[in-house]
């Protein structure tokens, strides 16, 4: 009898349980809250986000970016080596980081000077070559400062736990003496057993 | 009732329980060189058991060299057990506009049993007056 009422109010009580939590159809959540999906195994979105807040704060906070002649600065990104096993996309991490820096009113970032000499928008190169022809006046700004960096993964298991730690390295170089005026390094460590929703 | 075949039980109950609390001891100068700027705050407490748990200890701010408003945040974990939670800092111009960046972002962290520790963020623009954390219980 008692084990009947028992299993009647666990019972009653667990679609109130689930309700609180999220459920298994699609739905949408927010982008880097605590209820994104936590891999061990590859970086997640709120990995990549947290990592850029944290170093874009360190590097408007230390005010590299405003010794410059002529502020704001101009910057042009250089390699981020991938030296992790999974192929990513690093402009998850740079975008984020032109974007705040854009924000910021500190740098301007160039998109018609690469690495290599490549643009990232051709057309803009294209267009701005083409204006300083037909005006004789070189128009092109040197960048003063380049943004390079290394994402590096470590890995350890004890038993069935496992553990991931990726390592976000950023260097700003001054291009006019080539020193590195401003250095950042996040790491971020996740331990668990099996991937999981929630930090 | 015999209590002899749960002996073994409470002792593992009793290894994992002790193996949750750990507590922080910490040494540091008596005599501060550095003054901290303590502003005041206005708290809402919602979750009375995160609150608990984990207390706002003082809230202080100052400018950075690149001219933006940074906060630091003190937090004591009132427990003698590990408690995880989650924050986030949100940012407001001068008209009281929500800036929306990437510092919005949430971010995951933990804090020792009796541990008093801070957390800290710089604000995206310079044009950030005003901010507000979230602190969510895991």
């Amino acid at each position: 009898m008692k084990k009947t009422l028992l299993l009647s109010v666990l019972s009653a009580a667990l679609p109130f349980l689930g309700a609180g939590c999220a459920g298994t159809g699609a739905h949408y959540v927010q982008t880097g809250d605590q209820h994104n999906i936590v891999s061990l195994g590859q970086i997640n979105i709120q990995d990549y986000i947290q990592a850029a807040n944290d170093m874009t704060g360190k590097l408007l906070a230390s005010g590299a970016l405003d010794r410059v002649a002529n502020p704001p600065a101009v910057l042009a990104i250089s390699r981020i080596v991938n030296n992790t096993g999974q192929q990513i996309d690093t402009d998850l991490l740079t975008k984020k980081i032109r974007v705040s820096v854009l924000e910021s009113g500190k740098a301007l970032t160039t998109t018609t000077l690469g690495l290599g000499g490549s643009a990232e928008d051709p057309m803009a190169k294209g267009l701005q070559q083409e204006n300083e022809f037909k005006n004789d006046v070189k128009t092109t700004r040197t960048p003063d400062f380049t943004l390079s960096g290394k994402i590096i993964e470590l890995t350890a298991r004890a038993s069935n736990t496992r553990q991931t730690t990726y390592s976000f390295q950023l260097s700003l170089t001054d291009t006019k003496s080539g020193l590195a005026v401003w250095e950042g390094e996040k790491e971020i460590t996740k331990q668990g057993t099996r991937s999981s929703v929630g930090f | 009732m015999n209590p002899l075949p749960l002996l073994p039980l409470l002792a593992v109950g009793a290894l994992l329980l002790s193996g949750c609390k750990t507590t922080v001891n910490t040494v540091e100068n008596a005599q501060k060189q550095g003054q901290r700027q303590m502003i005041p705050d206005a708290r809402v407490i919602t979750d009375g058991n995160l609150a608990r748990k984990v207390s706002i200890v003082g809230v202080n701010q100052t400018m950075t060299h690149g001219g933006m408003l940074q906060v630091q945040v003190e937090l004591l974990n009132q427990t003698r057990s590990l408690q995880n939670f989650n924050y986030r800092f949100e940012w407001f111009d001068a008209a009281g506009m929500q800036v929306n960046s990437l510092s919005t972002a949430v971010i995951g962290s933990t804090i020792e049993g009796k541990e008093s520790r801070f957390i800290s963020a710089v604000a995206p623009t310079p044009a950030c007056k005003d901010f507000r954390l979230k602190l969510i219980e895991n």
